[in-house]
């Protein structure tokens, strides 16, 4: 057990104890005590860095399921160390936060720290895990948590919609993620991600590379929320705000890219995840932008912009991939930087998106409401606050001096190089790249403007607020403050980042390409009158333009059709699939025991019948068959009427003495066929049987005629017939087909062996006696049965009572 | 031979029938239940070791050598099951004290489930077929009692069905039976493995293999299921929790024994077969559930669902799908008890099974919720619970064929599909019963919980451990998987040198 491994399972161990601090430390906040966790271990992974700034890695292994190759394989490198400090780094700030955000009276705050733990550590664990079975655990893990916590709130409905939806999304892209890691695991037979990347040719050669590649993708595209996949994000901002801020724009929904970016050396380099990964992106991109613009709650214009901005980053790591198709050299050092800028990006969002969450959050908390229309004018209230607003959105627009403007500028490098390439098609739609990214960006300057201007510039109107605004407290102000100061400094000093975490990450996704000591570009804000910079001009530009005049376009947004959205989709794929489920079921399942024995027996007709056909296996084979007598022609003719008889009686009585007819002259065949004993037990059965049915007669209702369709009849006609048909082929293929010698040769000297002369007796109660005594413990079963159905009946004497 | 091979059944039979004398004497009742359903236990860990270190134990009943009379045979897969049946019935029966009520504890419930055991552990057991037909008899007409126990109109209704459709397998069982005597001449289970190799499976004889496959998929619930919802959702919980977590795995049982020990001489017929209707089973079961509003029927459509998966395992064919599948028969044993207990203790609390009728129960009920969650997340395979392991290794198997020749992808992905199926019907039940506006006040519930949540709890920590020791479990499995691959090692243990 590595001090790695504890980093992961620490925050497990102390979710089991925070029930009892809440449960016996009521007047301290239990956040207080859960604060040092993810503290200390910051602290204890970031202690790393210069190790792996200098050594690329760190592996450790404990084993778990050694027999099927499943065990705690941790890989600390680059790109695990960046996830892992966003997550404690960023965790730690949300506890501080959600200790003044949660109110210790009223919530229930044991169960908030043990799913945000219980998140930490899975969260941890995908993305230290060498190994992609621990890493799938971890994986749905994370789900499970986050479905806890977005219905925190479990008496809202919309909670436990937004629950369900997040869970029933991620859950399907989970099982698909497992399928593509299972079809690796089996291509490579290994489930170690570094084995596997060395196997990289073996991989790409298979035919299973397209399936693992696209169900790897499904799932990394549903947790990060890519298009379609992108309507759980919106809906889980039904949980609390700290929340949001760490799992639905940090952490959890990054998942996914961390997935893109690990995998990127083992499928990497072709045109099939160039275009799967690039394009999913930059339709995300675009389709978040566009649509977060016309919310009015604040947290889902953020849960929009998260969605763009996740999209930005796909699209970048599916544009660096091409640096796999050059290998190395020159043709491929652009395409790198493209992954730095992702990387760089992701850090950057985690920073500014936490920083906007929790302002969102302190809005919410002080004012009440988190709706645009009701908000306005509350700088000179909340002017802390207002800042930070600033600097989130302005990171976010892409403005200088905030790390946003940077990571946007290298965007926009790698979607004109992007329009410039000669490969996989791009010379006909590489075009479009620059072009939707860049209406992406416009959109995106226009909703951070709405989000700042709108909220804390106008009028102020205090009648619509539940609450009378004033600055939060300090505890709450702290942590986005730690994320602002963030933003700025990293625009100022990009490289002290790009040395230590951003050049190890690099070197983590693309392994071959870059080293450790190999040079990249040097992150800087200034690089002349580029087409970049242009870009970035026109955005602002036209975004004030568009913000300005937001009120004349925006009802646009109404003639969009509204039947059509993926919501809706989604949610009529639910009631959909339930209505034609349980028509069909209910069609099937008709409760009529008369069906049921209809598809038994036409299953039997046909796979058994089939079966008899198809094989080729009917025999009849005569020889060695006794002569056929007379009188018994004569008694299969009597048994076959009394089979009719019963079949068209009209009246219980007749149908009873055609059963018994055939009883008896089944006797008579035992007769004919020198089996006296079977014959006096089968007229004894026969005789109490009729006698029993007959007493039972006296308290039956009248047989009535059954009321069916003339085809429903024919229908059971053919299939009573098919069963006869095929039972009978059967026993005379069985006779036709004797291989061996039956084993009865040894009960034959029955008197030596067990001192009987009868040898049916001697079967019975000796060579397989144990049968015998199971039948009669058969028949002490009935007895009690009849004895129970007579006697206890809950039901009817509690309407006897009732009378 | 080994005698204490007789005892798993001999225990509950002698338990059984001793306390039918004292019928109106409950406690005593009570006591010997928990008492021979330990010693069961016990006796089935103990054969486990024998097996385990020794090889497959056998005991030629009334001293008549094999194949000529009846033989009893533990082999691995055996040990595991009779090891997962009594655990599963020691705790059901613990549910019941508080829970069956006192007219049925009255009226034999305490030896009926006895007799119900000593059928399954028979087959289980026996190494002979028509001895498999008769504990199969003992096992239906303790389940026909049980079922009717109490007479409720439902009840009644649903028995009368249950009981004809299981006598019409029987029925086809006895013919089975027939066929194969005529052309084999002989009924015990290794002695028919030898010949029918000799005979290679000759066509005639996989049609016969065919009349066996319906016969217990009839048993298992396997495709031709349709007596199960029904029949699962009529008698008290408890006995519900029993049904859907030995009853329908004996059929799996018989499957699993005909199709390696007997016919796995034409596998692309027969065990291709076996996929397909898997795969329906997974389908139209996942549908069904999906489709449900009242806890009883989602949950008996949930035993449809693990059916058709364990299957799967079965059909693949492969060492490790294999594996994977006796793994998943484990699991799916002690986690179907669990999930129809705690079905049962919430209907206890709210008075019906309708999901309208119920919600937020996690206020007044949070130990019964979480391991509802638990329960659900293990059924729907997320890891570290117990169902990840089998499914992880049924999936990887199907998709490896689905890799090179293309042969059972279809089949990986159903199971895949099936699990989100599984997911989502109790997910629903989970939404709906414990979270939401609580209904009901602590005083307005119907009835109470005491007693009923320690044998989940139980039933939870075996699920847990089941998933995260599966390194300690594995060599077990993997020694029954070889065991049923390797049908020569079954034969020499029970014929020895005879044939």
């Amino acid at each position: 057990m590595s001090l790695l491994h504890w980093v992961i399972f620490t925050p497990f161990l102390f979710a089991f104890i925070v029930p009892f601090i809440y449960k016996y430390i009521r007047p301290i906040h239990t956040g207080w005590f859960v604060l040092p966790i993810p503290a200390a271990l910051f602290i204890l992974v970031a202690k790393h860095i210069p190790q792996v700034a200098t050594q690329g890695q760190l592996r450790e292994t404990i084993a778990w399921i050694p027999s099927l190759g499943i065990n705690f394989a941790i890989n600390l490198d680059g790109l695990s160390l960046i996830f892992g400090l966003l997550i404690l780094g960023i965790g730690a700030l949300v506890v501080l936060y959600s200790i003044y955000y949660l109110s210790k009276e009223k919530e229930a705050l044991h169960n908030f720290y043990v799913y945000l733990l219980l998140f930490m550590g899975a969260m941890l664990g995908v993305v230290f895990s060498e190994n992609i079975i621990a890493l799938y655990m971890f994986w749905e893990l994370t789900s499970i948590a986050s479905f806890l916590l977005i219905a925190y709130w479990y008496q809202r409905k919309g909670s436990r919609y937004g629950a369900q939806k997040a869970l029933l999304i991620t859950f399907f892209g989970g099982l698909c993620m497992l399928a593509g890691f299972l079809f690796l695991g089996k291509i490579t037979g290994t489930y170690l991600i570094s084995e596997i990347i060395l196997q990289v040719g073996q991989v790409k050669g298979h035919p299973g590379f397209l399936p693992a590649m696209v169900l790897i993708l499904l799932g990394a595209f549903t947790k990060s929320a890519q298009f379609p996949f992108h309507i759980w994000l919106p809906d889980a901002m039904e949980a609390p705000t700290p929340i949001s801020a760490y799992l639905h724009s940090a952490t959890m929904v990054k998942a996914g890219i961390y997935i893109i970016a690990r995998f990127t050396p083992v499928f990497g380099g072709g045109q099939q995840w160039f275009w799967l990964v690039s394009g999913v992106g930059l339709i995300t991109l675009f389709w978040g932008s566009f649509s977060a613009v016309r919310q009015v709650d604040l947290k889902s214009m953020l849960a929009y912009s998260t969605i763009s901005q996740l999209g930005m980053i796909v699209c970048l790591l599916g544009l660096g991939s091409v640096a796999l198709y050059y290998g190395p050299g020159e043709g491929g050092a652009f395409y790198i930087t493209a992954i730095l800028a992702a990387v760089f990006h992701l850090i950057n969002h985690s920073t500014f998106k936490g920083c906007l969450f929790m302002v969102v959050g302190i809005i919410d908390h002080e004012t009440g409401t988190r709706d645009i229309r009701r908000l306005g004018g509350l700088m000179s209230l909340m002017p802390i606050t207002f800042t930070l607003a600033v600097i989130g959105s302005f990171s976010m627009a892409g403005l200088p001096p905030f790390n946003g403007f940077l990571s946007k500028e290298m965007f926009f490098t790698g979607i004109l190089k992007a329009a410039q390439m000669d490969i996989f098609n791009m010379q006909t739609w590489g075009i479009l790249f620059p072009i939707i990214g860049w209406l992406a960006s416009i959109f995106t300057f226009v909703y951070c403007m709405l989000l700042v201007f709108k909220s804390f510039t106008g009028k102020y109107y205090p009648e619509k607020l539940e609450k009378t605004p004033h600055e939060a407290p300090w505890g709450m102000l702290l942590p986005p403050l730690v994320l602002a100061s963030l933003v700025v400094l990293f625009f100022f000093f990009p490289n002290v980042l790009a040395n230590y975490l951003l050049q190890p990450a690099l070197v983590a996704i693309l392994p071959g390409l870059v080293g450790l000591s190999s040079e990249i570009e040097i992150i800087a804000p200034w690089h002349g009158w580029t087409p970049e910079l242009i870009m970035t001009l026109g955005v602002i530009g036209i975004g004030i333009g568009l913000f300005l005049t937001f009120r004349s376009w925006s009802k646009l947004y109404t003639y969009l059709p509204q039947r059509f959205t993926l919501n809706i989709l989604y949610d009529q794929l639910l009631i959909k699939t339930e209505d034609i489920s349980r028509k069909m079921t209910k069609g099937y399942m008709s409760g009529f025991i008369r069906d049921y024995l209809l598809y038994i027996f036409s299953f039997l007709v046909v796979t058994v019948g089939g079966a008899l056909l198809f094989l080729d296996s009917f025999v009849y084979d005569p020889t060695g068959n006794s002569t056929i007598n007379s009188y018994e022609i004569v008694l299969a003719i009597i048994m076959l009427g009394a089979a009719l008889m019963v079949l068209f009686a009209q009246d219980r009585v007749v149908a009873i003495i055609g059963l018994g007819t055939m009883g008896y002259v089944v006797a008579m065949f035992f007769v004919v066929f020198r089996a006296p004993d079977l014959a006096l037990t089968q007229l004894v059965v026969e005789t109490v049987t009729t006698v029993m049915f007959l007493l039972c007669f006296y308290f039956l209702p009248r047989l009535e005629k059954e009321k069916v369709s003339s085809s429903f009849q024919a229908i059971r006609v053919v299939i009573s017939m098919g069963v006869g048909v095929v039972v009978t082929a059967l026993a005379l293929s069985a006779q036709g087909n004797r291989l061996f010698e039956p084993i009865s040769w040894f009960f034959e000297n029955s008197y030596e062996l067990a001192g009987a002369n009868n040898i049916v007796n001697a079967i019975l109660v000796d060579f397989r006696g144990f049968d015998t005594m199971l039948e009669i413990l058969v028949f002490c079963i009935a007895g009690l049965g009849v004895y129970t159905l007579i006697k206890l009946g809950l039901t009817r004497r509690k309407q006897d009572e009732s009378k | 031979m080994n005698n204490f091979v007789v005892l798993p059944l001999l225990i509950p039979l002698l338990a059984g029938l001793f306390m039918i004398i004292f019928r109106k004497n409950t406690i005593l009742q009570r006591w010997l239940s928990v008492i021979s359903f330990v010693l069961t236990t016990l006796v089935a860990l103990y054969l486990l070791r024998q097996v385990f270190n020794q090889g497959i134990q056998i005991v030629n009943l009334g001293g008549w050598q094999a194949p000529f009379g009846i033989v009893f045979v533990v082999d691995m897969l055996s040990a595991l099951l009779l090891v997962t049946t009594g655990i599963v019935s020691t705790l059901c029966v613990l549910y019941a004290f508080n829970s069956i009520g006192k007219e049925r504890e009255g009226f034999y419930f305490y030896p009926l489930l006895q007799f119900l055991i000593v059928g399954v552990n028979g087959s289980f057991l026996t190494g002979d077929i028509f001895n498999l037909f008769v504990c199969f008899e003992v096992m239906l007409l303790s389940s026909y009692v049980l079922l009717s126990l109490g007479g409720t109109k439902l009840q009644l209704k649903e028995t009368i069905k249950y009981v004809l459709i299981n006598t019409l397998s029987s029925t086809l069982f006895v013919v089975a039976i027939a066929y194969l005597y005529a052309v084999v001449g002989t009924l015990n289970m290794a002695h028919l493995s030898v010949r029918v190799a000799e005979a290679g499976q000759t066509g005639f004889l996989t049609v016969v293999a065919i009349f066996f496959l319906i016969v217990f998929s009839l048993k298992a619930a396997l495709f031709l299921y349709f007596w199960l919802p029904g029949a699962y959702s009529a008698p008290p919980p408890v006995i519900a929790a029993i049904f859907g977590a030995l009853l329908t795995k004996v059929g799996i049982y018989a499957l699993f024994r005909m199709f390696t020990l007997i016919f796995y001489h034409q596998p692309e017929i027969t065990h291709i077969l076996l996929g397909i209707l898997a795969a329906l089973t997974m389908v139209l079961g996942g549908l069904g559930a999906i489709a449900q509003k009242d806890i009883r029927y989602i949950l008996s459509y949930n035993v449809i669902i693990g059916v058709g998966f364990i299957i799967s395992g079965l059909a693949i064919f492969t060492p490790k799908a294999v594996i994977g599948a006796v793994y998943y028969l484990i699991h799916d044993m002690a986690m179907k008890a669990l999930l129809f207990l705690l079905g049962g203790a919430i209907m206890t609390i709210v008075g019906s099974g309708k999901l309208k009728e119920m919600g937020g129960l996690i206020r007044n009920h949070p130990l019964l919720g979480w391991m509802f969650l638990i329960a659900t997340l293990s059924l729907a395979g997320i890891p570290p619970l117990s169902g990840f392991v089998g499914k992880v290794l049924i999936i990887e198997e199907g998709l490896a064929k689905g890799g090179t020749n293309a042969s059972f992808y279809w089949l990986a992905a159903l199971g895949l599909f099936s699990s989100f199926l599984v997911l989502y019907s109790l997910l629903k039940i989970f939404i709906n019963g414990f979270w939401g506006e609580t209904l009901l006040s602590e005083d307005m519930e119907k009835g109470s919980t005491k007693g009923l949540l320690l044998p989940c709890a139980l039933l939870v920590a075996i699920g847990i451990f089941l998933g995260v020791g599966a390194e300690w479990i594995y060599p077990y499995i993997e020694q029954a998987a070889t065991s049923m691959l390797n049908p020569n090692i079954y034969i020499e243990a029970v014929l020895g040198e005879v044939i």
